[in-house]
């Protein structure tokens, strides 16, 4: 691991944006053989971005270092490293700074015959969490990952292991019945008795990459986000408190400007996240209001939205309340897992 | 959101068109269980947007009644919203009677235009290879009776439809008749045949009669909403009696299930030439906003086609068209 570390006051508590590299970060293609291959061949400036999350990841720490926040930014990610130098010319090409990226070193399991692993990523990416976790200060965390392989197991399993809400045995059985191999067992559960217990993390967001219904993962508990683009990730962000309405407008921006984006998918994008109840309607009407005074969101609404403001104000008190903190999720695991197997 | 499968088929039919098209809908009914459906689907957030009423009005319902009592009942506020400008088009699985009503009430009819005409799709048999499976009947029940110019008014709408929507250069187009004689069927027919045969840029190919109805003489069949109603419900009624027979006979005895086992690709042909999903549903011609009305029992992919030809007939400027041949004929 690389560690760059940003240095500002620390008057805040830090934080920590882990992102998941391909599909979360990359838009990269590897339905096919063929596109797999290509992979490791191609330029830094022929990968792309997911639509957003430049102006997103930007956004993330300026706004931190703007409230005098101290802000950690790393990438964690499956990919070997042999393809490490494209992609940190990559971010680098998108003037992303960060503080550490993790490849997985598949030439070692292929050497040793742990063919195994060259598939599971439970095991590696949830030990590379926790060792990142004790190299740095106590802060709060959140997390990125896509729906194509098992971020939001492992992203969860990790959250409730640092808060200290598993028993090493129950770690153990899950890992064992995901089928991680025996050795990271080990040291997960090393790294797991080390841990001070802490609600580090406030939130994980899932990029609806393969458009999973959302319904698949509200088993995980209102912790977790599934959205299907990162203006709704930026929205619960500004929610959250980690981005500014002017930085939630420079990804609707840039979904506009660069990705082909219109105003009133901006729009429908919005509604959805609110209706799913990830998005309080209050900062709804907020970034709503912000971003179609920009023209990023459409200027003549239906009928339903010209509401009086009688209507508005009730609509508050009647909406959806905000999400229970991630205390008050218990995640069924062994349910979790058996279906994932399936 | 009304049908018989509404409206758990009519937000699947629309989740799969905003996942494979890039076509805007807007979903009208109830927003928590419509948001319900399409949590437990894949869709595309950005494609669809949902407007909230809480009425619907059911198949069963007396239509007019029932548009007098439901004021926010999702087809009366799906045609405002269309009116209004927030959409292109309207689709619809629901009461087709209501429907209509909506349409009568909040559409304006097309300057010239006398009379709206609603049509129907159904298969019939092709006489040259690339010929569409499909023929255009109107009116099938928007009207009772009309003059000769109504009738001509709706062979140059369904013209249109036909040349805009199935992509025919010329859509041979006929006037359903008892005779195929020029003087036959009464006054009104016989000046409605001659003004037809009168026009210019309409490929009119005279009377057509029940029993031709199925085979590929014409594209677009023209007449009464009573003659049209009841042609189309005979249709209807011959293929599930036919259906129905092939069913009972399947169970009569193994010769008859061998029988059937070999024919089975071929009914299955026939079962996809005969299913009303593949095209969705059928428009409302002559106001200057479109509805396309599927079947009641319309299933998602049925749901998902009517959205398609919906934008089809939208971009290719269906009723701009109307205005134009109705404009032409003064």
């Amino acid at each position: 691991m690389i560690l760059r570390r940003s240095k500002s006051p620390p008057s805040l508590p830090p934080v920590v944006f882990y992102w998941d590299l391909d599909k979360t970060y990359l838009k990269s293609e590897f339905e096919t053989l063929r596109e797999l291959v290509r992979i490791p061949f191609e330029k830094p400036e022929h990968k792309v971005a997911v639509p957003g999350v430049v102006p997103l990841i930007r956004g993330l720490r300026n706004v931190a270092f703007a409230a005098g926040r101290q802000v950690h930014i790393y990438f964690i990610s499956a990919s070997p490293p042999q393809i490490a130098k494209a992609i940190k010319e990559k971010l680098a090409l998108d003037g992303i700074e960060y503080d550490g990226i993790v490849f997985k070193d598949q030439l070692h399991h292929l050497v040793r015959g742990r063919f195994r692993n060259l598939r599971e990523q439970v095991g590696f990416k949830l030990t590379e969490l926790l060792k990142s976790r004790m190299t740095l200060p106590a802060g709060r965390e959140v997390l990125f990952g896509d729906d194509w392989e098992s971020d939001p197991i492992i992203y969860s399993l990790y959250a409730d292991i640092v808060a200290g809400r598993m028993a090493l045995s129950e770690v153990d059985d899950i890992l064992q019945a995901i089928g991680v191999d025996p050795q990271l067992i080990v040291e997960a559960k090393q790294l797991a008795t080390k841990m001070v217990p802490a609600a580090a993390v406030s939130r994980i967001f899932i990029n609806l990459e393969r458009r999973t219904p959302p319904s698949n993962f509200q088993r995980f508990g209102p912790r977790l986000v599934p959205t299907f683009n990162y203006l709704q990730t930026a929205a619960c962000l500004f929610q959250d408190g980690h981005l500014t309405l002017p930085a939630v407008a420079a990804v609707a921006q840039a979904l506009i400007g660069q990705s082909g984006y219109t105003p009133e998918r901006l729009a429908n994008s919005l509604a959805d996240i609110e209706r799913r109840g990830h998005l309080q309607p209050v900062n709804a009407i907020a970034v709503r209001e912000y971003l179609a005074a920009l023209g990023a969101l459409p200027q003549r609404a239906r009928p339903r939205q010209r509401q009086s403001p009688w209507l508005r104000v009730r609509r508050l008190f009647t909406a959806t309340p905000q999400p229970p903190p991630a205390a008050d999720a218990l995640i069924n695991y062994q349910a979790l897992v058996a279906e994932w197997r399936r | 959101m009304g049908g018989d499968s509404a409206p758990e088929e009519i937000v699947k039919g629309v989740a799969h068109a905003s996942l494979h098209t890039d076509i805007q809908c807007l979903l009208v009914g109830d927003e928590r269980q419509i948001q319900t459906i399409l949590d437990a689907i894949a869709y595309n957030p950005e494609h669809i947007s949902i407007h909230h009423t809480p009425d619907v009005i059911g198949m069963a319902e007396e239509p007019k009644t029932a548009v007098r009592a439901k004021r926010r009942a999702s087809i009366l506020v799906g045609a405002q919203l269309v009116a209004d400008g927030h959409a292109d088009a309207l689709v619809t699985a629901g009461n087709t009677g209501a429907a209509v009503l909506a349409c009568a009430q909040h559409f304006r009819l097309i300057r010239g235009v006398r009379k709206a005409a609603l049509a129907s799709v159904y298969p019939r048999q092709i006489e040259y290879p690339g010929q569409d499976q499909l023929a255009l009947l109107l009116d099938v029940g928007a009207t009772i009776r009309c003059d000769a110019t109504e009738l001509v008014q709706f062979a140059l709408m369904g013209n249109a439809y036909a040349r805009g929507v199935s992509k025919i250069p010329s859509p041979r187009v006929a006037l359903l008749n008892m005779g195929v004689e020029e003087n036959k069927g009464g006054d009104v027919l016989v000046q409605a045949h001659r003004q037809l045969k009168s026009l210019s840029g309409i490929n009119f190919v005279g009377n057509i009669e029940g029993n031709d109805l199925a085979k590929g003489k014409a594209d677009v069949i023209v007449g009464e909403g009573l003659l049209g109603n009841v042609v189309l419900k005979l249709l209807e009624g011959l293929a599930e009696v036919v259906v129905d027979l092939a069913g009972t006979a399947r169970q009569e005895n193994w010769r008859w299930k061998l029988g059937f086992m070999m024919l089975a690709g071929s009914l299955g042909k026939l079962r996809d030439l005969t299913d009303y999903a593949a095209y969705g549903g059928a428009p409302f011609l002559g106001f200057e906003q479109l509805l396309i009305k599927s079947h009641g029992r319309s299933s998602a992919p049925a749901i998902t086609n009517a959205v398609k030809v919906a934008a089809k007939a939208v971009r290719d400027g269906v009723t701009r068209e109307i205005a134009a041949a109705v404009g032409r004929l003064g």
